[in-house]
């Protein structure tokens, strides 16, 4: 098993006042058996990092092996075969099947002729079931939906049988369940094949769901690596988040707006007063001078003497 | 993947092309039947002495010409398609059909512009052929000197369109300058014309598409993991850099002895990948350079059948035919198929 291993090194892109530097002396070490998140607000430099280790964009300082090797010393082949990605964006043929995308995965395995052997078709097929789209094989690719398109596209990445995976932003545009489902189809095959996989996010509360490790990409710098757990705890998360407008959730794991001081009286159970309370901040309803009494079955709402069915009645009351 | 249609629509495409050579070979300003075609080209043995003249030294290489030329305009365009992943290329937007024009322009027409040369002198085929070649040639050395120093495919696509922008100038020039005889003999020439070749053309024709067809066979590969785009390419192990000089070095071989020997022939290497696209409904690329050929090789066939309709002693441009009867064909063909789609 190869590891991808970064010293030191400097990315950046020529201009003509020199270099527009973008990433700056950072070491990291993309670990096998385990799903690793990248995390950084926009423009920060997470993209430039992953052409860097895709080979695609050479450091200007420093170096990037893969296993022993220099990774810029590799043929874009042998590189292929150990790296295999999902990228944002890609040239959309419509004319192409979802079997005949996630064959061509297969390209750094073929030989020049491009025929594909009994081996190469049981490598797509298993890509195939991993991404749970056996029953698409045969569809277009421009009559799929975003979220089909990025489980054909992951099985893309799949079929080219690399050790390391890299996927820039593979939940984007997914649905709840999809989201959830191909997190965990990765932390899956990190597990149990051993595979290193590096996930671009921007969706911190799944990244925590699922990932081993964290690099939190603070500045073209610093990049702080660690357990998710162990950089909540030691309130590094926070750094994702700078300012005072929103802030991170510690209990709940996740980003949350600023709430104000509430001064709303809800009595009821923890969980209804829970969602209650969220519908009459999001209301801009701060201050109430009578208790919301909350009924749970079957639900209902008492406030100054009067019943509502929904929330949305009793916050038409109240503004009126 | 290939299935079991793309292979009996091969031997359809076969088919089809073995009757329309038979029937382009037929028609003309007299007709031949189909058995004494046969006959005469199978076994040597022909009713009429007239008859073999005008099959063996005219119209089979006629025929020839226009299938190499199908075959090479077509796999020409379907390459740059790929390599741009752009609907609108075709073999000529790296300028090099407008570097043949330029070389046969100077040959024909700067003569005359300059006064060095009788007004209307006429050139062999030959000399014509090399003009054609060496100013293809000049504009693609020119070009892949740009192609050096860029590494974007979108720049060098804008590049060669400003070549063949900037050598047109030029020709428009001298084409003011010169005489009338010599301003129809080229005007002529630019409308293409597949006829008129000797045996030793027609070889040399032949030699030059399977050396531009060798590069293609190298990069088949290539080409389909170019379909996702350059980036997903190079993370599949394709060098993008490697697979320009092979299109270059190829449709320039291609396109620009095609270009050099009938003339720039307008439209099939735009069209005829679509078209191949559409009726394989494939993307790979191993099935859609053979079936490119065919339909390649099938339509200028076509066109040149439709130039010459039996009764006439004369025939027309074939470029002005392969746009009259092109485009109707694939505006219903893009019309009724999403063409977006099929891209």
């Amino acid at each position: 098993m190869k590891v991808l291993q970064a010293k030191n090194i400097h990315l950046g892109y020529p201009r003509k006042s020199g270099l527009k530097k973008v990433i700056s002396d950072l070491s990291f070490e993309l670990k096998p058996n385990q799903l690793t998140c990248l995390l950084g607000r926009n423009g920060i430099g997470k993209s430039t990092l992953i052409k860097g280790l895709l080979g695609q964009l050479a450091p200007s300082s420093g170096e990037i092996f893969l296993g022993e090797r220099d990774l810029l010393e590799l043929s874009k082949e042998e590189i292929a075969k150990e790296i295999a990605v999902v990228l944002t964006e890609y040239a959309m043929p419509g004319n192409l099947t979802v079997e005949q995308l996630v064959a061509l995965g297969r390209t750094p395995h073929l030989k020049w002729h491009g025929r594909l052997s009994e081996k190469d078709y049981e490598a797509v097929e298993k890509a195939l079931e991993l991404t749970k789209i056996l029953d698409l094989r045969k569809e277009r690719i421009s009559e799929l939906s975003d979220g089909q398109r990025q489980k054909a596209m992951i099985a893309r990445a799949l079929a080219q049988e690399s050790q390391i995976l890299i996927l820039d932003e593979p939940t984007a545009h997914l649905d709840l369940l999809g989201r959830h489902e191909i997190m965990a189809l990765l932390q899956e095959l990190a597990m149990k094949e051993g595979r290193a996989i590096l996930v671009v996010t921007h969706n911190i509360e799944l990244a925590i769901e699922s990932a081993q490790e964290f690099w939190l990409l603070i500045d073209q710098n610093e990049m702080l690596l660690g357990t998710p757990e162990d950089l909540i705890i030691a309130g590094k998360i926070k750094s994702l988040i700078p300012g005072e407008t929103f802030k991170f959730d510690l209990e709940k794991g996740k980003i949350v707006f600023p709430s104000e001081n509430l001064d709303l009286n809800v009595s009821g159970p923890e969980n209804l007063k829970f969602w209650v309370e969220k519908a009459l901040e999001k209301a801009q309803i701060k201050k109430l001078e009578q208790t919301i009494e909350i009924e749970s079955k079957p639900f209902s709402l008492h406030y100054g003497g009067q019943s509502f069915d929904s929330i949305k009645a009793l916050i038409d009351q109240i503004k009126s | 993947m290939k299935t079991r249609s793309t292979i009996w629509l091969f031997l359809a495409g076969l088919l089809v092309l073995l009757i329309g050579f038979l029937i382009n070979i037929s028609f003309g300003s007299i007709s031949i039947s189909f058995s004494e075609i046969i006959s005469g080209l199978l076994s040597d043995n022909w009713e009429k002495e007239s008859t073999k003249q005008i099959v063996l030294n005219f119209r089979l290489p006629k025929a020839l010409v226009a299938i190499i030329a199908g075959i090479g305009l077509s796999v020409s365009g379907l390459q740059m398609q790929t390599f741009f992943r752009n609907p609108l290329a075709g073999p000529y937007v790296l300028g090099i059909s407008s570097g043949a024009g330029l070389g046969v322009a100077l040959l024909m027409l700067a003569g005359s512009a300059f006064g060095l040369m009788a007004d209307g002198a006429v050139f062999s085929p030959w000399a014509v052929v090399t003009a054609g070649v060496i100013g293809g040639a000049l504009v693609l050395f020119l070009v892949s000197l740009v192609a050096w120093r860029v590494n974007d495919s979108m720049t060098l696509l804008i590049v060669g369109l400003m070549f063949g922008a900037g050598v047109s100038a030029v020709i428009s020039i001298l084409s003011y300058f010169a005489g009338a005889e010599a301003l129809k003999l080229f005007t002529i020439w630019g409308m293409g014309s597949l006829g008129g070749m000797s045996w030793a053309q027609v070889y040399a024709l032949l030699a030059m598409l399977a050396l531009g067809l060798i590069p293609v066979i190298a990069s088949i590969k290539a080409y389909n993991g170019m379909l996702l785009g350059e980036r997903y390419a190079k993370s599949m192990g394709i060098d993008p850099i490697r697979l320009r000089w092979l299109m270059i070095i190829s449709t320039g071989i291609l396109a620009g002895s095609i270009t050099a020997f009938c003339g720039p022939i307008a439209f099939v290497g735009i069209a005829v990948p679509h078209l191949a696209r559409i009726i394989w409904k494939t993307a790979d690329h191993k099935v859609l350079f053979v079936a490119s050929s065919l339909v390649g090789a099938l339509l200028l066939l076509l066109c040149d059948t439709v130039s010459q309709l039996p009764g006439f002693a004369e025939s027309l441009p074939i470029n002005a035919v392969t746009s009259l009867v092109g485009a109707p064909v694939v505006i219903s063909l893009v019309i009724r198929k999403n063409f977006s789609k099929e891209f």
